[in-house]
């Protein structure tokens, strides 16, 4: 529905006159008048060639009297009054104008037509200030539902204030108009405003000033959303009280549905970069896979044909372990990218915490092969309901991340204990202690302890897969540290299948 | 060990990935022939004779399943090795359930595919073992007559079930077999869903019959694919060459 509303629109308050030229009211109120006395000169002459008409002559004249009161004003009708008195006198006594004022009939005539016409025209002026209040009052709704309509149709992405002005000062035809946006702390204007509207606005905003001059024609009124006062709005020109307090809370709602937007659009362009960047990881990893796989087969494959000096071994060696340690990198990098991408769902099923802990160290027994590894699970049936593969992946990389960074000849214990409602996994390993300000942010992607990162090969990827993991099962991570107790990393996953809350 | 010339059809279409194995496996006496399409695989396989093939499995064109499916059809008894990349599970699954002989993941050494082509030809060139005489891995004995097991001479004591499972296992030594291809043989083809099921079975079992069961050296985990029961070959192997390291596993993301 699109009401295309004329912009020529003139508001209530200057219906009553206040803008018409005063030589053309004059000229109109002649008119009138004339046409009045036409009238009554007309009934007289009627009546006076027929000599039956002049017995009911003074009827017609009230009834002239009467519709120029109803059609045009008092005064015209006064003026008429006066002149059909005169014809009367003058066609039914026959004397001189002069003569008439001493007659008091006369006077009784003039009186009642003046009475009637004074209250035939005020009678008529309320219909009519009805008729046109009603008139304004549709315009008004249908203004504001257009204003309504704009500001929902409106662009969103930039911000609202200017659009609003103008939208405000041309929808309503007022005078000037201006919006004080306070969260950016500026002050929108459109129209002509002899003052600075600055000051103004934000007047009205601080001050709290929400009123309506009828003298200045100024409206000003706090935009508030709920309680909260989130800016103002200060309008010159002809629009009603109920108005203003209408466009106030229509511009506290685009206001509030702009920040809406703004913050939705951030966090959708926060969640691109983010698929982005794991999508430019995943083909990255990808592309690697090749290279690496002939790197390896190449050099595992000339030490394997042997004949090789002791020197050209080792260097051999050197390639196929660096390669090696490149393509668990990549691995890495890999799982990282599907799981940041959100690529990963979660398949809770039953797990048995036993197997699942010998299974992640037999499949690291290259790593583990030289350490002493202890499990120690008290409960032997105990069950968590988890994703088993990434339950994999988060013990890996505790385990990993113990066997890399512990003391030679020290051992690692993996613990695994139902404690309430969560199941607690713990890797405990003797090595270098983590400082108190990195125990939070190891668990973060790509932060490597300042101290650390010198000491063993390592990306800065694997525990913050280990977080991702735990969240995703409704669970939390944590690590403890010192020289005497040794360093523990631990992963509480719940006893009872959560769905993750995000 | 004197053995026949193994002759080897090598299908990937990645050149630097066969410029990287042909010398090594020329050198140490295989027969190669390369070739980069599943397509002119088949060819081959018509015009020649092939102890093993190493199948890509992604390859453009009919791609790597295909072409395992084909060579099947065209030689039931070929032994196939696929070469298969990480986080590629299902592939490996659905590659086995279409009668490959085993995998190896990218990046593999040399080493360890040499060992696993050794394996699946000797497999196949080896004289057919009575259904119903004893099988001996290593240490262990499995007798399917008397359903009984020993370890070092010593009995195991076994519950049927698994029994049957490292029967099914130690039947097939040296290859994996799949969860659900496990499930379906011991508990019928209702079951072949149960992983965790099975998985709790193994666990007993590995505590039974392995000398430290969180590193097995017998049962062996292929991990989201199945369980390989330890080749014979390597227990053997090891005790010539004197070498403790026993089969490469694989190693967890």
């Amino acid at each position: 529905m699109s009401v295309r509303l004329p912009l020529s629109y003139i508001p209530v308050r200057s219906a009553f006159g206040a803008s018409t030229r005063p030589a053309s009211r004059a000229l109109l109120f002649a008119l009138e008048c004339a046409l009045g006395i036409m009238a009554v000169v007309l009934v007289s002459a009627l009546a006076h060639w027929f000599g039956g008409l002049l017995s009911v002559s003074v009827l017609l004249y009230l009834l002239i009297v009467a519709a120029t009161a109803l059609f045009c004003g008092f005064w015209q009708a006064v003026m008429v009054s006066l002149s059909a008195v005169l014809m009367q006198g003058y066609f039914t006594t026959r004397q001189p104008p002069a003569n008439l004022a001493v007659n008091p009939a006369n006077w009784v005539v003039l009186l009642a037509f003046v009475l009637v016409a004074l209250a035939v025209s005020r009678l008529s002026a309320s219909v009519a200030r009805h008729a046109s209040e009603a008139e304004s009052w549709s315009e008004q709704v249908r203004d504001l539902y257009e204003f309504t309509r704009r500001t929902l149709e409106m662009n969103l992405h930039i911000e609202p204030g200017p659009q609003l002005a103008e939208l405000v000062h041309e929808i309503f035809g007022l005078e000037a108009v201006a919006v004080f946006d306070a969260e950016l702390h500026k002050v929108y204007s459109a129209g002509y405003w002899a003052v600075e509207p600055q000051e103004l606005a934000q007047n009205a905003y601080y001050f709290e000033t929400s009123d309506d001059d009828a003298k200045s024609g100024l409206g000003r009124r706090v935009v508030r959303l709920g309680a909260a006062p989130i800016g103002s709005l200060v309008v010159r020109g002809g629009t009603s009280p109920v108005t203003n307090d209408a466009i106030a809370s229509l511009i506290a709602i685009t206001f509030d549905r702009y920040r809406a937007f703004a913050n939705e659009s951030r966090i959708e362009t926060e969640r691109r970069t983010e698929q982005l960047r794991s999508t430019v990881l995943d083909s990255l990893a990808h592309a690697y896979k090749t290279p690496l796989t002939a790197i390896r087969a190449a050099s595992t494959g000339l030490s394997e044909m042997g004949h090789l000096t002791e020197a050209q071994a080792e260097l051999v060696a050197l390639i196929d372990e660096q390669s090696g340690l490149l393509g668990t990198l990549t691995t890495r990098l890999l799982t990282t990218a599907r799981l940041d991408a959100g690529e990963v769902k979660i398949h809770a099923t039953p797990v048995g915490v036993a197997s699942l802990i010998e299974e992640v160290v037999a499949s690291l027994s290259d790593r583990v092969a030289s350490m002493k590894v202890v499990i120690d699970i008290p409960d032997d049936d105990l069950v968590v309901p988890c994703d088993r593969q990434l339950m994999v992946m988060l013990l890996t990389q505790y385990i990993d991340n113990a066997c890399k960074y512990s003391i030679l000849g020290t051992g690692i214990t993996i613990r695994a204990v139902k404690v309430h409602a969560e199941i607690i996994f713990s890797v405990h390993s003797y090595g270098s202690v983590i400082p108190p300000g990195d125990r939070e942010r190891i668990f973060e992607r790509y932060y490597r302890s300042a101290s650390r990162s010198n000491r063993a090969s390592g990306t800065g990827i694997g525990l913050s897969v280990a977080k991702r993991v735990a969240l995703m099962h409704g669970g939390s991570v944590w690590v403890t540290s010192d020289e005497v107790e040794g360093t523990t990393f631990f992963a509480a996953i719940p006893a009872s299948v959560q769905k993750r809350v995000s | 060990m004197k053995q026949n010339v193994i002759r080897i059809l090598l299908v990937d279409d990645e050149s630097a990935i066969r410029r990287a194995l042909r010398p090594p496996l020329i050198e140490l006496g295989f027969q190669v022939a390369d070739v980069s399409r599943g397509e002119e695989a088949l060819q081959m396989l018509h015009a020649g004779a092939f102890d093993v093939v190493l199948l890509d499995v992604n390859m453009p064109g009919i791609g790597g399943l295909e072409t395992l499916r084909r060579m099947r059809a065209l030689a039931p008894r070929l032994p196939i090795i696929m070469l298969t990349v990480r986080d590629a599970e299902e592939e490996k699954v659905e590659a086995l359930e279409l009668g490959a002989d085993d995998y190896v993941t990218k990046p593999f050494s040399t080493r360890e595919l040499i060992a696993r082509i050794r394996t699946a030809v000797r497999r196949v060139q080896a004289p057919a073992r009575a259904e119903d005489a004893p099988i001996e891995i290593g240490q262990l004995c499995l007798d399917p007559v008397k359903r009984v097991v020993t370890k070092r001479g010593q009995p195991v004591h076994l519950t049927r079930k698994e029994f049957d499972i490292l029967h099914c296992l130690m039947s097939r030594a040296g290859r994996v077999i799949t969860y659900a291809r496990l499930l379906t043989a011991v508990w019928g083809a209702d079951c072949r869903e149960e992983v965790e099921y099975l998985r709790t079975f193994v666990r007993q079992l590995r505590k039974k019959i392995e000398d430290d069961p969180s590193k097995p050296l017998y049962l062996l985990t292929d991990v989201y694919v199945g369980y390989r029961f330890a080749d014979a070959q390597m227990f053997l192997e090891e005790t010539e060459e004197d070498e403790t390291r026993p089969n490469l596993p694989e190693e967890a993301s």
